[in-house]
């Protein structure tokens, strides 16, 4: 029994979150009572996640590890799940008779990520990514009108069926020549096999299939037109939870290999080159969603930063990254999916007047976007810190500057949205945004977080170092 | 070096009035525009106050650092929240109080967008002091982030003159020379093998090796200087002086430029002595164009900002000038002249802010005859040009003079180049102020009014402060030298 305990945040969001939403999409169409009823239950769901922070156990023939590390990042996607149903609430870019079908799928990816982050056999770990990677092809594929959702789902599939080819086929290779896919024996036999060519490159293109959920070059390229064709909540979870999880997997996936310099080495290309792409596209962007999508690409090449360094406190700092990107980019949907009238797209133009409009939200997107760039005192600076000290411990000077002289062009467009909240004055004078109360409290909790987080780091930087202290 | 902890967080106290003015404004309706200004001038008085009497009842017999404040913030990391002051860090104190107080007076008429722009200043400020009494690399680069990024705003919203151009490069630069720093700051901490980022650890001799010294000391000087104005990264600076407003030009020229210099004295040179060293004629070379630059671009000019923009480039030439002379007289000038510069140029914007509100140009051929409809501010803006040619019995004059003498013994080439320029800097100077202040009077400017009492308080308040210096040199030389001594007496070579 104890080792169903070990399952419960799992347990919950399949069968009951899952469930409830299951006999929803067959009843009749009712928005409200879908929306509350997910907002309740991932409520929940939160909370049992949290509860199961100190679960450990070993599930599925020890294929399925809970521990320290996993049940943070199922803190981190339940956390995640919830907000991007919190962006639900009128949810226009989806026809009503697809919302319970909506919540649905969202609930089955989070479901699919819990079990990536917990995953110690490779091919599990292909399965859920799968499982997390089909739902959100449908949940693309919903944005009204169909005609543009189904293209954005059929180039986001096309690109992540590669992927996959690709992981699997590193699958095999590493399969053939280390004869398991379990991860604590492959993590013994890894470190000694890496001066094979066939290890080395089966590794390397099983990362493959997380670049391609983290949008890394080379399979960086759907990001843009999957942020910009997706329903503005979707785009959001995407950017979010999604991303979450592609981290704690890679983190996972890097540990095997021991402190390999090759695997470094080829980790601080893709790094240089997924960062400087991703800053200098987004310079020219007019969608803030296209520009979020490169902002995000960026911020990937950051994380990898961490990732390469190959030591506890580089995992430790990318751990603590992946809740930076999670509240940053959450922060700035969030002010997108308030302004965007009737679930459209909101090009960076349409900001214009928001200062006045609602100086709440142009607050979160300015504080949201500065830590982004990572300027003090905020998380994302802290986070940004700690990523670059790891990188310096093992000898990475050179590119920790490259990443500084890409954290000054991103400001660039960072500066230009912020431009646009407060300096531009709009074509017409706008009304004044209707704010909820709990939409202004969760602005407002948000922005003091930011900043509280970058002034009073010390416990989340705990948390960080003693979930990596169980990768081993 | 000796520590004293205070018994009164003196330190923090001037940082929590910052931190309270600016809450207060937050939570305050945005229309009451005068109890908005009084809140600011209460809270920017209290930080004069507190960084006066910090100047004066520090012990110079003592030395070292006092009114130190230590707690562990970060123990993991090595990161303490840790605050002192000594005899270089004082007189920046000093300087940011006067500027920020006087800059608030200075700003009084002002009535667009109240609330912000006060409450930018004040977080800017609060960068600016959290700088100059930080001994932690760790909130040394954060005070320094601070004090940059309110700027953008403050330009482009409340600037004139192709402000959101200059609002957005000023930034960048500013940035790209924080993308200089945090590196060598993480260097310099990952090297030292000790995991802190406390700076007196950091500063025993015999922790970092020449070459990492030399490294990460040309990081700094870049990163640091490109806020300092050091030519040819200087760009930035005139354009920003002119886009910004008054009591923004007053603060930027007059505190937030000295941050650069601080910062390449307070990490480069005590961290890195032997980089130092090792670039000290590329400092003096670069510090000599500046000079010489900025007086012949200035004499170009037409635009009354622009003149003072590009002599404040020549001016902290001087500074570069005197700390690349590795030398005790070189230090002291360099320190003094931060000062001096700092509280000259805000005289200068100042007199000048408001001859443009009344005015509505800044270009120097449209001016004239001044001193006939408004004397009071003719007189005050002549008295910041003298100043910054170097007139005896004005701070600036002690302070040149003493960067003069260290400069014509180690680079007597420099050396002369740089007096040479400063000649003709007297000559452009005063033909500014005889285009705008002097000649026929012109009928359009007869009835505007001139500086009213209330309006004359900070610049009073500037002329006292640099008459004062100038009569009585040594209050500032003899607390420069509690700091300067120490230092190049406690030098590896």
């Amino acid at each position: 029994m104890v080792g169903w305990t070990a399952f419960g945040p799992e347990l919950y969001t399949c069968f009951v979150l899952g469930g409830v939403f299951l006999v929803f999409s067959l009843l009749p169409a009712n928005p409200r009572r879908d929306y509350v009823t997910a907002m309740a239950l991932a409520a929940v769901g939160l909370g049992i996640s949290i509860a199961g922070l100190h679960l450990t156990g070993d599930l599925f023939a020890d294929t399925y590890h809970v521990d320290l590390f996993s049940q943070i990042f199922k803190i981190m996607l339940a956390l995640g799940l919830l907000l991007a149903i919190y962006l639900c609430e009128h949810l226009r870019g989806i026809a009503p008779r697809r919302h319970a079908e909506t919540y649905l799928l969202l609930t089955v990816c989070t479901l699919a990520m819990m079990m990536m982050v917990s995953a110690v056999n490779l091919l599990t770990l292909y399965v859920a990514l799968e499982l997390s990677s089909y739902s959100l092809y449908v949940l693309v594929s919903f944005r009204q009108p169909r005609t543009g959702g189904v293209r954005t789902a059929v180039r986001y599939f096309l690109i992540g069926a590669s992927a996959s080819a690709v992981m699997l086929f590193g699958l095999a290779l590493l399969y053939g020549s280390c004869g398991t896919l379990d991860a604590a024996t492959l993590m013994t036999l890894l470190p000694a096999a890496m001066g094979r060519p066939e290890v080395i490159t089966g590794l390397t293109l099983t990362l493959g299939g997380i670049f391609f959920k983290l949008a890394l070059f080379p399979f960086h390229f759907w990001a843009p037109d999957v942020y910009e064709g997706a329903a503005n909540p979707v785009a959001a979870y995407i950017a979010t939870a999604s991303k979450v999880a592609a981290i704690a997997v890679l983190i996972r996936l890097v540990a095997l290999g021991g402190q390999n310099v090759l695997l470094a080495r080829a980790l601080a290309v893709i790094a240089v080159i997924t960062m400087t792409a991703g800053n200098l596209t987004a310079i020219v962007q007019q969608d803030l969603k296209r520009m979020l999508a490169y902002s995000s690409i960026a911020q990937g090449g950051y994380v990898l930063i961490g990732i390469l360094s190959m030591t506890p406190a580089g995992y430790a700092s990318t751990t603590f990254y992946a809740l930076v990107v999670l509240l940053l980019k959450f922060s700035c949907f969030f002010v997108l999916v308030k302004v965007a009238a009737g679930g459209r797209n909101v090009a960076i133009d349409d900001l214009a007047g928001l200062h006045s409009s609602s100086p709440i939200l142009a607050l979160l997107l300015m504080m949201a976007l500065f830590a982004l760039a990572g300027i003090p005192p905020t998380i994302g600076f802290t986070g940004k810190l700690l990523l670059f000290t790891a990188a310096v411990q093992r000898g990475y000077f050179v590119l920790v500057l490259i990443a500084m002289f890409n954290v000054v062009i991103s400001l660039y467009y960072y500066l230009r949205v912020i431009h646009a909240a407060y300096l531009r004055k709009p074509p017409r004078a706008l009304p004044a945004l209707n704010l909820a109360l709990r939409d202004r409290l969760l602005a407002g909790v948000l922005v003091t977080f930011t900043v509280a987080a970058g002034i009073f780091p010390a416990p989340l930087i705990a948390l960080a170092e003693a979930a990596v202290r169980v990768l081993g | 070096m000796p520590i004293a902890y205070a018994g009164f967080p003196f330190l923090s106290a001037i940082l929590l009035s910052c931190v309270i003015g600016l809450v207060t404004i937050l939570f305050m309706p945005a229309a009451q525009h005068r109890r908005i200004k009084m809140v600011s001038a209460v809270c920017s008085g209290i930080t004069l106050v507190i960084s006066i009497y910090l100047f004066l009842a520090y012990d110079k017999s003592a030395g070292g650092l006092q009114f130190a404040e230590r707690i562990a913030w970060v123990p993991s990391l090595g990161i303490s929240y840790f605050n002192a002051a000594d005899g270089f860090s004082l007189p920046m104190l000093l300087l940011t109080g006067i500027v920020f107080f006087t800059a608030v007076l200075t700003m009084w008429e002002l009535e667009t967008r109240v609330k912000e722009f006060f409450a930018l200043v004040f977080l800017l400020v609060a960068g600016v002091f959290g700088l100059f009494m930080a001994q932690d690399l760790f909130f040394l680069f954060v005070w320094f982030d601070v004090s940059l990024f309110p700027m953008y705003l403050l330009i482009a919203v409340w600037g004139s003159t192709r402000k959101e151009y200059a609002a957005m490069k000023l930034t960048l630069y500013l940035l790209a020379g924080s993308a200089l720093i945090l590196p060598g700051i993480i260097y310099l901490v990952v090297k030292s093998g000790l995991s802190t980022f406390d700076m007196l650890a950091l500063m025993q001799p015999g922790t970092f090796t020449p070459f990492q010294q030399k490294l990460a000391f040309l990081l700094f000087f870049i990163g640091f200087g490109i806020l300092a104005g050091v030519w040819p990264l200087h760009t930035w600076s005139p354009v920003g002086h002119v886009a910004a407003p008054t009591a923004v030009s007053m603060i930027h020229a007059g505190v937030l430029m000295k941050i650069g210099a601080f910062g390449i004295l307070r990490v480069g040179i005590y961290l890195c002595p032997l980089g130092w060293q090792y670039w000290a004629p590329l400092m003096a070379l670069l510090a000599t164009v500046g000079i010489v630059y900025g007086v012949f671009v200035g004499l170009a000019q037409t635009d009354l900002k622009y003149v003072i923009g590009y002599s404040s480039v020549s001016h902290m030439g001087i500074v570069g000038l005197g700390l690349s002379t590795l030398t005790i007289d070189g230090l002291n000038g360099a320190v003094f002249q931060m000062f001096a510069h700092g509280v000259m140029t805000a005289l200068f914007f100042s007199s000048v802010g408001y001859i443009y509100d009344r005015t509505h140009t800044k270009a120097i051929a449209e001016l004239g005859g001044l001193s006939h409809s408004m004397p009071r501010a003719a007189s005050f803006m002549i008295l910041a040009a003298l100043a910054g040619i170097g007139v005896p019995c004005l701070a600036s004059f002690w302070a040149e003079l003493m960067v003069f003498i260290a400069a014509f013994k180690v680079y007597p080439l420099y050396g002369t180049l740089a007096v040479c320029a400063l000649v003709v800097s007297a000559l452009f100077m005063l033909r500014v102020v005889q285009r705008t202040c002097y000649g026929p009077p012109r009928s359009r400017y007869a009835q505007l009014p001139d500086v009213s009492f209330k309006l004359g308080i900070p610049r009073i308040i500037l002329a006292t402060v640099i008459i004062t210096f100038g009569f009585f040199p040594s209050l500032m030389y003899t607390m420069i030298q509690t700091a300067s001594l120490p230092l190049m007496g406690g030098l590896p070579w």
